[in-house]
């Protein structure tokens, strides 16, 4: 664990292989769908598993076997209705249907996959995490069965806020998170297509090291560059390469963002043994303030190139 | 090496692994499709191979200066690996009977939540059933309780002498184990709250209570038919709400008995040991329901049912005092003299002690 954590969604789990890597917890806003849908799931099965009984008993003989049809009626709403989300946690790698369709999961606060037991307490504490209930019948001052109780959820909704893994009390008593769980996701690397930037880059003097710090500021700049325009760049580019630009002793007038993006190509992309790239139609430009200085010795000043003005 | 090379050199095998997260979340095993080296014990070599090789990337992306994003990727590719090669273990039945036969009557035994939960129940219910009862001291009692149309529905209900049939126990017995197994239930996660658990105990305690006292009045109709009704099942049943309210005890003193854990560690803890307990009284639940279901309504007589009471009280019995008592208890506990030689004793000879030899042991 890294001694500053981000104010974030993501919990650090140890694996036994002795690496460390981040989870996105599932906040409410994914969990209460997937309840709900769970919730229709469950009665959807009970309907259909009575259903189903009632007419096998039907068919085969209602006398004898009519008795035994209630009694399993009872007992399947029993056990569908308390131990629906024990047996779907268990045998499905901690995701119920819900779950599933809402792309989250339940595991151990440590990362491991959750058990039986522990599916078993977390299942049955919801009941304790739904409360208070909320009746319309008090507002409303009508003859409502108690059918239409809904449960307002408010003390899972606290427990859920105030603890760092976003538990509810089910999950704090079974040791247990629900996390999101993870979709395919393409492998980003930026392309640098711009053919000043391997130009620019190889004037950047070879006994600069750059730092581990510096390195993921560049890397975080040239994947969000693309959602900034040209003058935004600038302005956010400035402030680090000013001094860059003083102690490479370059021209004032170089885009900031090219050469931020110039130390980016250089440190990710450009192969360190590599001789100088091909300037094509940039050979013959140099960004150093030395040259300025030849330059404006031979009066040969231009304001019209792209990167800065003329070597020899 | 820079980075844009090592990616390319890292990118087959990542997207390998992603091949096999994608099979295995959808199928929950490697399709047929793939090639012959995926499958079976290959291919699950070949996905720990590639899993572990995953973590390396991860942990050296630092020394490799890896860009954030491929850092965030390479987290979410191995989250996606781990929960697949991790997976849950299925119920194994095995267990379930250490549970019931081992951990769960040592815990009852040992645990005073059950404890308190049983003299709560027990006394409160005597406490009732007495009030209820007497009706000279207590004018009023077991109105106030079960209120004068609960007391006519219940005569009524025990007016005729006891009959059944297969009808009528089936269901009654499914009925039973739906109904009564979920009010326990409710009170163990309750308990988490405590104060609901120890009302629905409380309130379970005395409306059972006054009922019997009521009954037990001389004048009461039905009062025979009520006792023949009650006396087969009472033992399992009136056991496994008091072990409920334990066990929902249990889980809802860990949060404020830490015993030197963290708060949380604490209630983690005790909602373990809560479990068994929970199971044992949901087990006694189903075997009250039976009988309740089949032998309580039958015209069976009354020697029967209360041999069934003796038997099931007897066997409760031995499940918590005989596999619950303390399995350590007759071993020598070592005092805190054993440690020191005594100045007056003899020290063994030195051929004796400390040979070192293989037969060391015995």
């Amino acid at each position: 664990m890294p001694s500053h954590s981000p104010l974030d969604t993501t919990i650090a789990v140890v694996t036994p292989e002795n690496i460390a890597f981040d989870y996105q917890l599932a906040g409410p806003f994914r969990r209460m769908p997937a309840y709900l849908i769970d919730l229709l799931v469950r009665w959807a099965a009970i309907v259909i598993l009575v259903v189903l009984a009632f007419f096998i008993g039907l068919l085969i003989n209602i006398q004898t076997l009519g008795p035994f049809v209630i009694a399993g009626m009872f007992l399947t709403y029993f056990v569908i209705s308390w131990f629906y989300g024990t047996v779907m946690e268990t045998f499905f790698n901690g995701r119920t249907i819900g779950k599933w369709a809402c792309g989250i999961r339940v595991i151990d606060v440590d990362g491991r996959p959750i058990n039986g037991r522990r599916a078993f307490v977390r299942n049955l504490l919801r009941i304790v995490d739904l409360f208070p209930m909320a009746a319309p019948g008090i507002f409303v001052d009508s003859d409502i069965p108690p059918v239409f109780i809904i449960p307002t959820g408010l003390v899972g909704l606290i427990a859920m806020m105030s603890t760092k893994r976003l538990q509810r009390l089910g999950d704090l008593a079974a040791g247990t998170m629900v996390i999101i769980d993870q979709r395919s996701w393409r492998l980003p690397v930026a392309k640098v297509d711009d053919a000043r930037v391997p130009a620019l880059a190889s004037f950047i003097p070879a006994d600069y090291r750059i730092s581990r710090s510096m390195a993921r500021t560049l890397a975080v700049y040239a994947e969000r560059r693309h959602y900034l325009t040209p003058a935004r760049r600038r302005e956010v580019a400035r402030h680090l390469i000013i001094p860059l630009i003083d102690r490479f002793e370059f021209r004032s007038d170089i885009d900031p963002d090219l050469l931020m993006y110039a130390l980016y190509y250089k440190t990710f992309l450009a192969e360190s043994s590599a001789e100088l790239p091909d300037l094509g139609s940039l050979a013959g430009y140099s960004p150093l303030r030395s040259s300025v200085a030849e330059v404006m010795v031979d009066e040969a000043t231009d304001a019209e190139i792209p990167i800065a003005g003329v070597v020899e | 090496m820079n980075v844009a090379a090592l990616l390319e050199n890292r990118r087959d095998q990542w997207a390998e692994l992603e091949l096999f997260c994608d099979a295995l979340e959808k199928r929950g095993k490697v399709s047929a499709s793939m090639a012959a080296n995926y499958q079976g014990s290959q291919g699950i070599a070949r996905f720990s191979a590639l899993y572990r090789s995953a973590c390396a990337d991860l942990a050296l992306a630092d020394a490799y200066q890896l860009p954030p994003a491929t850092v965030t990727y390479l987290h979410r590719l191995i989250a996606r690996s781990h929960n697949q090669l991790y997976r849950a273990n299925r119920f194994e039945p095995a267990r379930w009977v250490d549970m019931m036969f081992y951990d769960a009557p040592q815990q009852i035994f040992a645990d005073p939540c059950v404890k308190i939960a049983s003299i709560v129940f027990f006394g409160l219910f005597a406490l009732a059933m007495y009030m209820g009862r007497n009706d000279v001291l207590f004018p009023g009692f077991v109105e106030a309780i079960i209120g004068s149309a609960g007391i006519e529905q219940m005569e009524e209900s025990f007016e005729q002498p006891l009959s059944g049939s297969l009808n009528h126990y089936v269901p009654m017995a499914g009925f039973y184990i739906m109904h009564n197994t979920g009010i326990g239930l409710r009170c163990f996660v309750f308990g988490l709250l405590i104060l609901p658990c120890l009302y629905v105990l409380s309130f379970n305690a005395i409306y059972l209570g006054a009922a019997f006292g009521y009954m037990a009045r001389p004048d009461a109709v039905g009062g025979d038919n009520f006792f023949h009704f009650v006396t087969a099942h009472g033992p399992f049943e009136l056991t496994a709400i008091a072990l409920a309210g334990g066990a929902g005890l249990r889980l809802g003193v860990g949060f404020f008995r830490t015993c030197g854990l963290m708060r949380m560690e604490s209630l983690r803890e005790s909602a373990m040991r809560a479990v068994p307990i929970m199971a044992a009284s949901a087990a006694l639940f189903c075997m009250a329901a039976f009988t309740e279901g089949f032998l309580s309504p039958s015209p069976a007589p009354y020697i029967v049912k209360a041999a069934w009471a003796v038997l099931s009280s007897g066997l409760i019995s031995f499940y918590f005092v005989v596999l619950g008592f303390p399995r350590d208890a007759f071993t020598r506990t070592p005092t805190a003299n054993d440690g020191q030689p005594s100045p007056f004793g003899f020290e063994d000879p030195p051929e004796l002690t400390g040979s070192g030899g293989p037969n060391d042991a015995a």
